[in-house]
């Protein structure tokens, strides 16, 4: 008998995440993969991938949540991300807490009660600014590979503010920068403080209840997870995995 | 999602055709208050604009500033393109600094081909307001006659008000029987709106001919607040598994008045308006907003609240920092998000609300 008592899935803008998890809630599976532009053909080869690897069968309760959730025909149920990280982080860290996601496409700050369900909530979803396409986008321009922004930015003390809150503005001021012969580590500090500028407003928006968590992709740039601290004066924690925190979140709900 | 809608609603071009049979002409008539016995008694009849459909914005965003809400903006932009040739006159009330800029760039500079006329509306209940309301309406009736060339005598008065008192009581019957019709919420709010452009007696058949039984709402259920819910966003709701147990909506619950019985027409009128729920609009002590909230959302069930704004609308802003906080402090979770008239409603959006409903399950 198959050990998969759910199967999370999070089809979010930039990745689509699979989470397969045992009757504990312990995570026995993941998958992770750019997302596609029908991301419901890819899910449903990814759900074969992870059913077949372990012998579970299509009635094993199947949760959807990302901004493509509506369009996953297997899911049992779907749910929106807010609910999802907050479940998931909530049973990796164990705590209660605020947790500030930044997805691809948007960035959410939750306030987690004392049961893993969020209290309170708020997200920046109008336009790229404080979303991980802000950091994608501009440093393409700089032509720093994504994985390594953090590390460069932290290599450098000197910061060249950018003013524009608006993803395409920062990129012509970045290329003003470059021709006025600004370094590109000190821009993409300022480009991280940028960032965080907007996603710590939010913060003090919603109110900090300590500890404050990171998920999602972003939250593997140690820049960003630096420059937060700095701005709040708190420390900040992350989960295992801080991607998979929604497909995990997700999985838990359908046990 | 409800199944197809049993109402069958006279559309505006039937009303119109019905009330020039009548001998009534039209006025175009901005939100919120306004005396509508007064209309009637000088054989007008209102229809209400707020934010027309399939309207663009250009047009009428020439003559505002860019942070000026869809409702104006609209309105001006169906003014510009001849939407409202049909009427004799527009009435713009004082609700807001938009609107009353709306009245002014009208009035001053456009000078359409309809008189323009404004309705100042006092911030209070005092005996100051209440008198300086009662003049307020002295000069518009006086500007009616001009308007109509009709002169309305005592039973006409008598007649309007009868009318018009037995509509605003439909209207307050229907939210007491909310939970009792069988309808959805889509359907629910369609009829309440109708009284934006029906007749009173129009008004007062549809909302009798409602079916009683079993009401359809399920799942956790929402108080409403702001200036006006378009229709997609009832079904959207339902679909997340919720319900709108009671609304603080300026085009619903906030117009819910009582009669007055007194013999002068204008002391009468002034009471009718004054009357009106707690709204933001009408100066209302946030602490008065408070707690009616509170007590209407305990005793109809709604576990939180959501506030669904059009963008920049100022008065309905300054109150949500303090509701939050009051209303939080209470146990009610509180949702504020604002939209733009007549666009699809974005997925990022109906994410939160989504995600507010997930909250309160």
């Amino acid at each position: 008998m198959s050990r998969v008592a759910a199967i999370g899935i999070d089809a979010g803008s930039t990745t689509c995440k699979l989470v397969a998890v045992d009757q504990d809630g312990t995570i026995i599976s993941s998958l992770l993969e750019p997302t596609e532009p029908r991301v419901e053909l890819q899910v449903q080869r990814m759900l074969d991938a992870i059913r077949a690897e372990h012998g579970a069968n299509s009635s094993v309760r199947t949760i959807a949540t990302g901004y493509g959730r509506k369009l996953i025909k297997d899911a049992t149920r779907n749910l929106t991300e807010i609910t999802c990280h907050a479940r998931g982080v909530f049973r990796d860290l164990g705590c209660a807490g605020t947790l500030i996601d930044i997805g691809g496409q948007d960035s959410k700050v939750i306030q987690i009660g004392g049961d893993g369900r969020p209290v309170d909530f708020m997200m920046n979803d109008k336009c790229a600014a404080g979303t991980g396409r802000f950091l994608e986008y501009t440093a393409a321009r700089l032509g720093v590979p994504v994985p390594e922004l953090g590390a460069r930015a932290l290599s450098t003390a000197q910061e060249e503010p950018i003013s524009s809150t608006c993803t395409v503005f920062a990129e012509s001021e970045i290329i003003s920068l470059i021709a006025r012969g600004a370094e590109p580590d000190s821009i993409l500090r300022g480009l991280h403080r940028s960032l965080v500028g907007r996603v710590v407003s939010m913060v003090r928006n919603v109110g900090i209840v300590a500890p404050l968590m990171l998920s999602g992709g972003v939250a593997k740039n140690e820049a960003v997870r630096e420059m937060i601290a700095e701005a709040t004066v708190e420390d900040v924690i992350l989960p295992g995995e801080p991607q998979l925190m929604g497909a995990y979140g997700a999985a838990l709900l359908g046990i | 999602m409800s199944e197809a809608a049993t109402l069958s609603l006279p559309s505006r071009l039937e009303v119109v055709d019905h009330v020039r049979s009548l001998g009534r002409a039209l006025v175009a008539v901005m939100p919120i208050h306004y005396p509508r016995a007064m209309l009637r008694a000088h054989q007008l009849h209102p229809m209400e604009i707020w934010g027309p459909p399939h309207v663009e914005r250009h047009e009428g965003s020439r003559h505002f500033q860019a942070y000026t809400c869809d409702i104006v903006v609209k309105a001006m932009s169906f003014i510009r393109s001849g939407g409202l040739d049909a009427t004799k006159a527009i009435l713009v009330p004082h609700t807001c600094d938009a609107l009353q800029g709306m009245g002014s760039v009208l009035g001053d500079f456009l000078q359409p081909d309809q008189r323009v006329l404004t309705l100042y509306l006092p911030r209070g209940r005092r005996s100051s307001d209440h008198e300086f309301l009662r003049r307020e309406l002295g000069r518009l009736a006086r500007t009616l006659v001009e308007v109509s060339g009709h002169e309305p005598c005592r039973d006409d008065w008598d007649e309007a008000f009868e009318a018009e008192d037995a509509a605003d009581a439909a209207l307050a019957d229907l939210y007491r029987r909310r939970a009792r019709l069988a309808i959805s919420d889509r359907d629910f709010y369609t009829v309440v709106r109708s009284r934006e452009y029906l007749t009173a007696e129009q008004f007062c058949d549809q909302a009798a001919a409602l079916p009683e039984g079993e009401a359809p709402q399920r799942g956790v259920g929402l108080m409403i607040s702001g200036i006006v819910a378009e229709p997609a966003l009832f079904d959207q709701i339902e679909a997340m598994g919720a319900y709108v147990a009671g609304d603080d909506l300026a085009c619903g619950f906030r117009r819910v008045y009582s009669a007055s019985a007194e013999a002068d027409p204008l002391e009468r009128a002034a009471n009718r308006l004054l009357t009106s729920p707690a709204d933001p609009t009408c100066g209302t002590p946030i602490q008065v907003r408070v707690d009616t909230l509170q007590t209407r959302m305990r005793a109809l069930g709604a576990r939180g609240l959501l506030i669904y704004d059009p963008k920049f609308c100022e008065p309905e802003l300054f109150d949500v920092p303090l509701l939050r906080k009051h209303l939080n402090a209470a146990g009610f979770p509180v949702l504020h998000v604002e939209f733009e008239m007549g666009d699809r409603l974005p997925y990022q959006t109906l994410s939160r609300i989504e995600a507010f409903v997930e909250t309160l399950s």
